[in-house]
Protein backbone atom coordinates (compact mmCIF):
# COMPACT_ATOMS: atom_id res chain seq x y z
CA UNK A 1 0.00 0.00 0.00
CA UNK A 2 2.69 2.54 0.83
CA UNK A 3 5.12 1.19 -1.57
CA UNK A 4 1.90 1.93 -3.91
CA UNK A 5 1.40 5.81 -2.83
CA UNK A 6 4.87 5.72 -3.00
CA UNK A 7 5.34 4.75 -6.70
CA UNK A 8 2.44 6.84 -7.81
CA UNK A 9 3.63 9.80 -5.50
CA UNK A 10 7.34 9.78 -7.64
CA UNK A 11 5.11 9.35 -11.00
CA UNK A 12 3.06 12.69 -9.98
CA UNK A 13 6.38 14.36 -9.25
CA UNK A 14 8.32 13.28 -12.55
CA UNK A 15 5.41 14.16 -14.42
CA UNK A 16 4.49 17.46 -13.44
CA UNK A 17 8.49 18.14 -13.74
CA UNK A 18 8.13 17.26 -16.94
CA UNK A 19 4.95 19.22 -17.42
CA UNK A 20 6.49 21.90 -16.31
CA UNK A 21 9.70 21.97 -17.72
CA UNK A 22 9.13 20.35 -20.89
CA UNK A 23 5.63 20.40 -21.96
CA UNK A 24 4.24 23.46 -21.14
CA UNK A 25 6.44 25.08 -24.03
CA UNK A 26 5.74 22.86 -26.34
CA UNK A 27 3.27 24.66 -28.85
CA UNK A 28 3.26 22.70 -32.35
CA UNK A 29 1.65 24.66 -35.13
CA UNK A 30 0.33 27.57 -32.31
CA UNK A 31 -1.89 24.48 -31.57
CA UNK A 32 -0.69 21.33 -29.90
CA UNK A 33 0.46 21.31 -26.72
CA UNK A 34 1.03 17.55 -24.83
CA UNK A 35 -0.47 17.26 -21.81
CA UNK A 36 1.09 13.80 -20.98
CA UNK A 37 0.54 13.94 -17.02
CA UNK A 38 -2.40 12.06 -17.91
CA UNK A 39 -0.77 8.93 -18.38
CA UNK A 40 -0.92 8.69 -14.20
CA UNK A 41 -4.40 7.55 -15.32
CA UNK A 42 -3.44 5.24 -16.93
CA UNK A 43 -0.81 3.66 -14.62
CA UNK A 44 -3.96 2.57 -12.50
CA UNK A 45 -4.65 -1.19 -12.38
CA UNK A 46 -8.05 -2.80 -12.57
CA UNK A 47 -10.11 -2.71 -9.64
CA UNK A 48 -8.98 0.74 -8.43
CA UNK A 49 -11.83 2.38 -6.50
CA UNK A 50 -12.67 5.49 -7.91
CA UNK A 51 -12.64 8.13 -5.46
CA UNK A 52 -8.68 7.09 -5.16
CA UNK A 53 -8.58 7.72 -8.92
CA UNK A 54 -10.33 10.69 -8.54
CA UNK A 55 -7.90 11.86 -5.33
CA UNK A 56 -5.03 11.64 -7.01
CA UNK A 57 -6.34 12.83 -10.38
CA UNK A 58 -7.31 15.37 -8.73
CA UNK A 59 -3.65 16.38 -6.64
CA UNK A 60 -1.98 16.24 -10.23
CA UNK A 61 -3.84 18.29 -11.77
CA UNK A 62 -4.04 20.47 -8.72
CA UNK A 63 0.23 20.61 -9.31
CA UNK A 64 0.44 20.97 -12.65
CA UNK A 65 -2.24 24.05 -12.26
CA UNK A 66 0.17 25.61 -9.46
CA UNK A 67 3.65 25.48 -11.75
CA UNK A 68 1.59 26.23 -15.17
CA UNK A 69 -0.67 29.13 -13.33
CA UNK A 70 -3.67 27.55 -14.24
CA UNK A 71 -5.51 26.91 -10.98
CA UNK A 72 -8.59 24.44 -11.93
CA UNK A 73 -8.24 23.73 -15.15
CA UNK A 74 -5.65 20.85 -15.12
CA UNK A 75 -7.48 19.37 -11.81
CA UNK A 76 -10.93 19.83 -13.08
CA UNK A 77 -9.80 17.24 -16.34
CA UNK A 78 -7.81 14.97 -14.76
CA UNK A 79 -10.77 14.59 -11.81
CA UNK A 80 -13.05 13.92 -15.20
CA UNK A 81 -10.71 11.54 -16.71
CA UNK A 82 -10.26 9.96 -13.42
CA UNK A 83 -13.78 9.37 -12.51
CA UNK A 84 -14.42 7.18 -16.31
CA UNK A 85 -10.85 5.24 -16.01
CA UNK A 86 -11.86 1.98 -13.70
CA UNK A 87 -14.72 1.45 -15.20
CA UNK A 88 -13.78 2.34 -18.72
CA UNK A 89 -10.83 -0.43 -17.88
CA UNK A 90 -13.24 -2.91 -16.42
CA UNK A 91 -14.89 -2.58 -19.69
CA UNK A 92 -11.96 -3.44 -22.27
CA UNK A 93 -10.09 -5.65 -20.00
CA UNK A 94 -9.80 -9.65 -21.25
CA UNK A 95 -12.53 -11.39 -19.97
CA UNK A 96 -9.56 -13.83 -18.00
CA UNK A 97 -7.43 -10.91 -16.59
CA UNK A 98 -6.57 -10.86 -12.71
CA UNK A 99 -8.05 -8.36 -10.33
CA UNK A 100 -5.57 -6.13 -9.91
CA UNK A 101 -4.32 -6.67 -13.69
CA UNK A 102 -2.10 -3.33 -14.81
CA UNK A 103 -3.27 -2.11 -17.91
CA UNK A 104 -0.58 -2.65 -20.66
CA UNK A 105 -0.11 -3.49 -24.21
CA UNK A 106 0.97 -6.89 -22.89
CA UNK A 107 -1.82 -7.01 -20.70
CA UNK A 108 -5.00 -6.09 -22.74
CA UNK A 109 -3.29 -6.33 -26.59
CA UNK A 110 -1.61 -3.44 -27.95
CA UNK A 111 -4.98 -1.97 -29.87
CA UNK A 112 -7.25 -2.45 -27.26
CA UNK A 113 -4.51 -0.44 -24.81
CA UNK A 114 -4.33 2.10 -27.88
CA UNK A 115 -8.32 2.44 -27.45
CA UNK A 116 -8.52 2.52 -23.77
CA UNK A 117 -5.63 5.13 -23.55
CA UNK A 118 -6.99 7.32 -26.69
CA UNK A 119 -10.37 7.51 -24.36
CA UNK A 120 -9.36 8.45 -21.38
CA UNK A 121 -6.89 10.82 -23.04
CA UNK A 122 -9.83 12.12 -25.18
CA UNK A 123 -11.75 12.89 -22.38
CA UNK A 124 -8.98 14.19 -20.48
CA UNK A 125 -7.99 16.57 -23.87
CA UNK A 126 -11.83 17.65 -24.44
CA UNK A 127 -12.57 18.32 -20.69
CA UNK A 128 -8.65 20.62 -20.23
CA UNK A 129 -9.80 22.86 -23.43
CA UNK A 130 -13.38 23.42 -22.57
CA UNK A 131 -11.98 24.70 -18.97
CA UNK A 132 -9.17 26.45 -20.34
CA UNK A 133 -10.83 28.44 -23.63
CA UNK A 134 -14.17 28.74 -21.03
CA UNK A 135 -16.81 30.08 -24.30
CA UNK A 136 -18.01 28.42 -27.39
CA UNK A 137 -16.98 31.35 -30.12
CA UNK A 138 -13.85 29.80 -31.24
CA UNK A 139 -15.05 26.38 -31.84
CA UNK A 140 -12.59 25.65 -35.07
CA UNK A 141 -9.20 26.94 -33.54
CA UNK A 142 -10.91 25.06 -30.08
CA UNK A 143 -11.22 22.02 -31.76
CA UNK A 144 -7.77 21.80 -33.92
CA UNK A 145 -5.95 22.14 -30.41
CA UNK A 146 -8.04 20.05 -28.85
CA UNK A 147 -7.56 17.08 -31.29
CA UNK A 148 -4.00 18.15 -32.34
CA UNK A 149 -2.86 18.09 -28.45
CA UNK A 150 -4.84 14.85 -28.14
CA UNK A 151 -2.93 12.65 -30.37
CA UNK A 152 0.81 14.32 -29.48
CA UNK A 153 -1.01 13.39 -25.82
CA UNK A 154 -1.61 10.14 -26.76
CA UNK A 155 1.42 9.35 -28.68
CA UNK A 156 3.56 10.54 -25.47
CA UNK A 157 1.76 8.32 -23.24
CA UNK A 158 1.84 5.45 -25.38
CA UNK A 159 6.04 6.13 -25.76
CA UNK A 160 5.83 6.33 -21.77
CA UNK A 161 3.85 3.13 -21.73
CA UNK A 162 6.74 1.28 -24.14
CA UNK A 163 9.79 2.53 -22.13
CA UNK A 164 8.29 1.47 -18.90
CA UNK A 165 7.00 -1.76 -20.04
CA UNK A 166 10.99 -2.22 -20.90
CA UNK B 1 -32.21 8.87 7.30
CA UNK B 2 -31.01 5.48 6.74
CA UNK B 3 -32.19 5.24 2.90
CA UNK B 4 -30.68 8.48 2.38
CA UNK B 5 -27.38 6.69 4.13
CA UNK B 6 -27.79 3.83 2.05
CA UNK B 7 -28.38 6.62 -1.04
CA UNK B 8 -25.37 8.38 0.00
CA UNK B 9 -23.17 5.21 0.58
CA UNK B 10 -24.34 3.88 -3.23
CA UNK B 11 -23.30 6.79 -4.96
CA UNK B 12 -20.58 8.42 -2.99
CA UNK B 13 -18.19 8.57 -6.30
CA UNK B 14 -21.04 11.14 -7.80
CA UNK B 15 -20.74 13.04 -4.89
CA UNK B 16 -17.55 13.05 -4.76
CA UNK B 17 -16.84 13.98 -8.53
CA UNK B 18 -19.20 17.01 -8.10
CA UNK B 19 -17.41 18.46 -4.63
CA UNK B 20 -13.84 18.05 -7.06
CA UNK B 21 -15.34 19.58 -10.16
CA UNK B 22 -16.57 22.37 -7.79
CA UNK B 23 -13.21 23.05 -6.15
CA UNK B 24 -12.10 23.11 -9.66
CA UNK B 25 -14.43 25.68 -10.93
CA UNK B 26 -14.08 27.54 -7.86
CA UNK B 27 -10.35 27.90 -8.65
CA UNK B 28 -10.92 28.41 -12.13
CA UNK B 29 -13.01 31.66 -12.06
CA UNK B 30 -11.24 33.09 -8.56
CA UNK B 31 -7.84 32.66 -9.87
CA UNK B 32 -7.59 33.06 -13.77
CA UNK B 33 -8.65 36.39 -14.70
CA UNK B 34 -10.22 35.66 -18.11
CA UNK B 35 -12.14 32.90 -16.62
CA UNK B 36 -13.52 34.88 -14.00
CA UNK B 37 -14.38 38.09 -16.43
CA UNK B 38 -16.48 34.83 -18.38
CA UNK B 39 -18.29 33.82 -15.35
CA UNK B 40 -19.03 36.92 -14.27
CA UNK B 41 -20.08 38.44 -17.62
CA UNK B 42 -22.72 35.20 -17.89
CA UNK B 43 -23.30 35.28 -14.50
CA UNK B 44 -25.20 38.65 -14.94
CA UNK B 45 -26.17 37.94 -18.55
CA UNK B 46 -28.14 34.73 -16.55
CA UNK B 47 -29.10 36.59 -13.61
CA UNK B 48 -30.76 39.31 -15.71
CA UNK B 49 -32.31 36.74 -18.15
CA UNK B 50 -34.03 34.94 -14.86
CA UNK B 51 -34.79 38.38 -13.65
CA UNK B 52 -36.99 39.61 -16.69
CA UNK B 53 -38.74 35.81 -16.17
CA UNK B 54 -39.62 36.50 -12.92
CA UNK B 55 -40.78 40.04 -14.15
CA UNK B 56 -42.93 38.20 -16.83
CA UNK B 57 -44.43 36.20 -14.47
CA UNK B 58 -44.93 38.68 -12.05
CA UNK B 59 -46.88 40.81 -14.52
CA UNK B 60 -48.72 37.50 -15.44
CA UNK B 61 -49.98 36.91 -12.25
CA UNK B 62 -51.25 40.53 -11.66
CA UNK B 63 -52.70 40.49 -15.17
CA UNK B 64 -56.43 40.11 -13.19
CA UNK B 65 -56.21 42.98 -11.27
CA UNK B 66 -55.40 44.75 -14.41
CA UNK B 67 -57.82 43.83 -16.35
CA UNK B 68 -59.99 44.84 -13.27
CA UNK B 69 -58.63 48.45 -13.19
CA UNK B 70 -59.13 48.74 -16.96
CA UNK B 71 -62.54 47.73 -16.79
CA UNK B 72 -63.32 49.91 -14.36
CA UNK B 73 -61.40 52.96 -15.99
CA UNK B 74 -63.09 52.32 -19.67
CA UNK B 75 -66.81 52.40 -17.31
CA UNK B 76 -65.18 56.06 -16.55
CA UNK B 77 -64.39 57.36 -20.24
CA UNK B 78 -66.93 55.87 -21.57
CA UNK B 79 -69.18 58.26 -18.92
CA UNK B 80 -66.99 61.02 -19.82
CA UNK B 81 -67.23 60.44 -23.57
CA UNK B 82 -71.59 60.35 -23.11
CA UNK B 83 -70.74 63.60 -20.99
CA UNK B 84 -68.65 65.33 -23.86
CA UNK B 85 -70.45 63.86 -26.68
CA UNK B 86 -73.71 66.13 -24.82
CA UNK B 87 -72.22 68.86 -24.35
CA UNK B 88 -71.19 69.05 -27.73
CA UNK B 89 -74.41 68.57 -29.12
CA UNK B 90 -75.67 71.08 -26.94
CA UNK B 91 -73.29 73.65 -28.31
CA UNK B 92 -72.95 72.64 -32.21
CA UNK B 93 -76.64 71.82 -32.98
CA UNK B 94 -78.52 74.39 -34.97
CA UNK B 95 -81.10 76.21 -32.87
CA UNK B 96 -84.79 76.43 -33.75
CA UNK B 97 -86.45 79.39 -34.50
CA UNK B 98 -88.44 79.23 -31.33
CA UNK B 99 -84.55 79.16 -29.69
CA UNK B 100 -83.65 82.04 -31.82
CA UNK B 101 -86.58 84.26 -31.24
CA UNK B 102 -86.11 83.24 -27.29
CA UNK B 103 -82.45 84.27 -27.36
CA UNK B 104 -83.45 87.53 -29.13
CA UNK B 105 -86.21 88.20 -26.16
CA UNK B 106 -84.17 87.58 -23.45
CA UNK B 107 -80.74 89.56 -25.08
CA UNK B 108 -81.01 92.32 -22.24
CA UNK B 109 -81.34 89.69 -19.22
CA UNK B 110 -78.91 88.22 -17.09
CA UNK B 111 -78.99 84.79 -17.55
CA UNK B 112 -78.10 81.97 -15.19
CA UNK B 113 -77.62 78.70 -16.67
CA UNK B 114 -78.45 75.15 -14.30
CA UNK B 115 -78.50 71.66 -14.40
CA UNK B 116 -81.67 69.52 -13.72
CA UNK B 117 -80.99 67.55 -10.53
CA UNK B 118 -84.13 65.64 -10.00
CA UNK B 119 -87.72 66.42 -11.54
CA UNK B 120 -91.07 64.75 -11.33
CA UNK B 121 -94.23 64.69 -13.75
CA UNK B 122 -96.13 62.43 -12.37
CA UNK B 123 -97.81 63.87 -9.24
CA UNK B 124 -100.21 66.82 -9.08
CA UNK B 125 -97.50 69.27 -7.71
CA UNK B 126 -94.27 68.32 -9.45
CA UNK B 127 -90.87 70.28 -8.42
CA UNK B 128 -87.82 70.71 -10.04
CA UNK B 129 -84.46 70.56 -8.48
CA UNK B 130 -81.83 72.67 -10.12
CA UNK B 131 -77.91 72.77 -9.43
CA UNK B 132 -77.57 76.59 -9.11
CA UNK B 133 -78.84 78.88 -5.52
CA UNK B 134 -78.02 81.38 -3.44
CA UNK B 135 -74.53 81.62 -4.21
CA UNK B 136 -75.32 81.93 -7.98
CA UNK B 137 -77.42 85.24 -7.05
CA UNK B 138 -80.46 82.82 -7.70
CA UNK B 139 -83.44 84.46 -5.75
CA UNK B 140 -87.38 83.06 -5.30
CA UNK B 141 -89.87 84.30 -7.85
CA UNK B 142 -87.16 84.28 -10.78
CA UNK B 143 -88.50 82.86 -13.82
CA UNK B 144 -86.72 79.91 -15.28
CA UNK B 145 -86.71 79.29 -19.09
CA UNK B 146 -85.05 76.69 -21.85
CA UNK B 147 -84.55 76.69 -24.99
CA UNK B 148 -87.88 75.58 -25.63
CA UNK B 149 -90.30 77.64 -23.85
CA UNK B 150 -90.92 78.69 -20.32
CA UNK B 151 -90.14 76.04 -17.60
CA UNK B 152 -91.64 77.70 -14.26
CA UNK B 153 -90.80 79.73 -11.03
CA UNK B 154 -88.21 79.82 -8.38
CA UNK B 155 -89.88 78.63 -5.02
CA UNK B 156 -87.13 78.06 -2.48
CA UNK B 157 -83.33 78.70 -2.68
CA UNK B 158 -80.69 77.28 -0.76
CA UNK B 159 -77.28 78.10 -1.09
CA UNK B 160 -76.49 75.78 -3.68
CA UNK B 161 -79.90 74.65 -4.86
CA UNK B 162 -83.25 75.68 -5.22
CA UNK B 163 -86.39 74.27 -6.06
CA UNK B 164 -88.22 75.10 -8.93
CA UNK B 165 -92.14 75.36 -9.50
CA UNK B 166 -92.67 74.04 -13.14
CA UNK B 167 -96.26 74.49 -14.66
CA UNK B 168 -96.79 71.39 -13.91
CA UNK B 169 -97.80 71.91 -10.29
CA UNK B 170 -101.73 73.12 -10.01
CA UNK B 171 -100.29 76.11 -8.10
CA UNK B 172 -98.84 77.15 -11.00
CA UNK B 173 -100.03 80.51 -12.63
CA UNK B 174 -98.64 82.51 -15.22
CA UNK B 175 -99.96 85.33 -17.29
CA UNK B 176 -99.58 84.80 -20.58
CA UNK B 177 -101.03 86.09 -24.04
CA UNK B 178 -102.22 85.41 -27.49
CA UNK B 179 -99.21 86.59 -30.16
CA UNK B 180 -101.13 87.34 -32.66
CA UNK B 181 -104.13 89.62 -30.91
CA UNK B 182 -102.54 90.18 -27.66
CA UNK B 183 -105.47 88.87 -25.74
CA UNK B 184 -103.87 87.61 -22.46
CA UNK B 185 -105.03 85.15 -19.34
CA UNK B 186 -103.88 82.88 -16.66
CA UNK B 187 -101.75 79.79 -17.33
CA UNK B 188 -102.86 77.00 -15.16
CA UNK B 189 -102.15 73.06 -14.80
CA UNK B 190 -105.15 70.67 -14.54
CA UNK B 191 -102.82 67.96 -13.28
CA UNK B 192 -103.06 65.36 -16.56
CA UNK B 193 -101.24 65.55 -18.95
CA UNK B 194 -97.72 66.56 -18.91
CA UNK B 195 -97.68 68.48 -22.22
CA UNK B 196 -100.47 70.13 -21.96
CA UNK B 197 -101.95 72.84 -19.78
CA UNK B 198 -105.10 75.45 -19.69
CA UNK B 199 -105.24 79.60 -20.38
CA UNK B 200 -108.41 80.80 -18.43
CA UNK B 201 -109.95 83.73 -18.49
CA UNK B 202 -109.62 84.38 -22.61
CA UNK B 203 -112.82 87.13 -23.11
CA UNK B 204 -115.86 85.49 -25.29
CA UNK B 205 -115.28 88.32 -28.10
CA UNK B 206 -111.19 87.40 -29.00
CA UNK B 207 -110.42 86.20 -31.87
CA UNK B 208 -107.83 83.11 -32.50
CA UNK B 209 -107.68 79.67 -34.15
CA UNK B 210 -106.42 76.56 -33.07
CA UNK B 211 -102.09 76.58 -33.21
CA UNK B 212 -102.01 80.18 -32.33
CA UNK B 213 -99.07 80.59 -30.39
CA UNK B 214 -99.05 81.76 -26.72
CA UNK B 215 -95.76 83.38 -25.21
CA UNK B 216 -95.64 85.35 -21.65
CA UNK B 217 -97.41 88.57 -21.48
CA UNK B 218 -94.63 90.90 -19.73
CA UNK B 219 -97.14 91.92 -16.74
CA UNK B 220 -95.19 90.76 -14.13
CA UNK B 221 -91.73 91.17 -13.36
CA UNK B 222 -90.74 87.35 -13.63
CA UNK B 223 -90.74 86.75 -17.18
CA UNK B 224 -89.97 88.99 -20.20
CA UNK B 225 -93.07 89.81 -23.33
CA UNK B 226 -92.90 87.35 -25.60
CA UNK B 227 -91.34 83.75 -24.37
CA UNK B 228 -92.62 80.75 -25.75
CA UNK B 229 -95.07 79.24 -23.62
CA UNK B 230 -97.11 76.87 -26.68
CA UNK B 231 -100.05 76.48 -29.05
CA UNK B 232 -103.43 76.61 -29.09
CA UNK B 233 -104.32 73.09 -29.35
CA UNK B 234 -108.20 73.04 -28.26
CA UNK B 235 -111.21 75.70 -27.43
CA UNK B 236 -113.37 75.01 -24.58
CA UNK B 237 -115.83 76.95 -22.69
CA UNK B 238 -115.22 78.32 -19.19
CA UNK B 239 -117.00 76.74 -16.49
CA UNK B 240 -119.05 79.83 -16.20
CA UNK B 241 -119.93 80.56 -19.66
CA UNK B 242 -118.34 83.96 -19.67
CA UNK B 243 -114.67 83.53 -21.07
CA UNK B 244 -112.67 80.85 -22.96
CA UNK B 245 -110.84 77.95 -21.57
CA UNK B 246 -107.80 77.31 -24.37
CA UNK B 247 -106.05 74.18 -23.72
CA UNK B 248 -102.07 74.76 -24.88
CA UNK B 249 -99.76 72.27 -25.90
CA UNK B 250 -96.69 73.08 -23.89
CA UNK B 251 -93.19 73.84 -25.72
CA UNK B 252 -91.58 72.02 -23.71
CA UNK B 253 -91.40 68.00 -22.94
CA UNK B 254 -90.35 68.08 -19.04
CA UNK B 255 -90.31 64.33 -19.40
CA UNK B 256 -86.27 65.18 -21.40
CA UNK B 257 -85.37 68.34 -20.10
CA UNK B 258 -82.39 68.57 -18.63
CA UNK B 259 -80.93 71.99 -19.09
CA UNK B 260 -82.52 75.42 -18.29
CA UNK B 261 -81.93 79.36 -17.29
CA UNK B 262 -82.63 81.62 -14.43
CA UNK B 263 -83.96 85.06 -15.21
CA UNK B 264 -81.97 87.47 -13.34
CA UNK B 265 -83.96 90.92 -13.57
CA UNK B 266 -82.12 94.02 -11.93
CA UNK B 267 -85.17 95.79 -11.37
CA UNK B 268 -87.30 92.85 -9.99
CA UNK B 269 -86.82 93.28 -6.01
CA UNK B 270 -87.51 97.00 -6.95
CA UNK B 271 -90.65 96.52 -8.65
CA UNK B 272 -91.49 94.46 -5.58
CA UNK B 273 -91.23 96.76 -3.57
CA UNK B 274 -93.25 99.16 -5.18
CA UNK B 275 -96.00 96.39 -5.90
CA UNK B 276 -95.90 95.45 -2.04
CA UNK B 277 -95.83 99.74 -1.21
CA UNK B 278 -99.12 99.86 -3.08
CA UNK B 279 -100.88 97.24 -2.07
CA UNK B 280 -100.08 98.43 1.46
CA UNK B 281 -101.46 102.05 0.64
CA UNK B 282 -104.87 100.72 -1.14
CA UNK B 283 -105.68 98.23 2.09
CA UNK B 284 -105.45 100.84 4.44
CA UNK B 285 -107.88 103.07 2.25
CA UNK B 286 -110.50 100.64 2.68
Amino acid sequence: MLQTILQRSLWVVVLVAAQMIVFNHIHLWGYATPLPFVYLLLLFPMGTQRWTAMLWGFVCGLMVDIVSLTPGVASGAMTLAAFIQPPLLQLMAPKDALEDMQASPKAMGLWVYVRYAAMVTAVFTLAYFLLAVFNFFHIRDVAIACVTSWLLTLVLCLLFESVRSK
Amino acid sequence: MRALLEFIAKYYHWFMLVALEVVSIVMLVSFNRYQGSVWVTTANAALARINAWEHQATQFIHLGQANADLALRNIILEQNIAFLSQQLDSLTHDSTITERLQAERTAGFDMVHAKIVTSSVMRRDNLLTINVGSADGVKPEMGVICGTGVVGIIHTTSEHFSIVMPLLNSHSSISCRLRKTGYFGFLRWDGKSPFFAILDDIPRHARFRLGDIVETSGFTSVFPRGIFVGKVAAIENSDDGLSYKLRIHLGIDFTRMQDVSVIRQAFQPEVHELESQADSTFAQTH
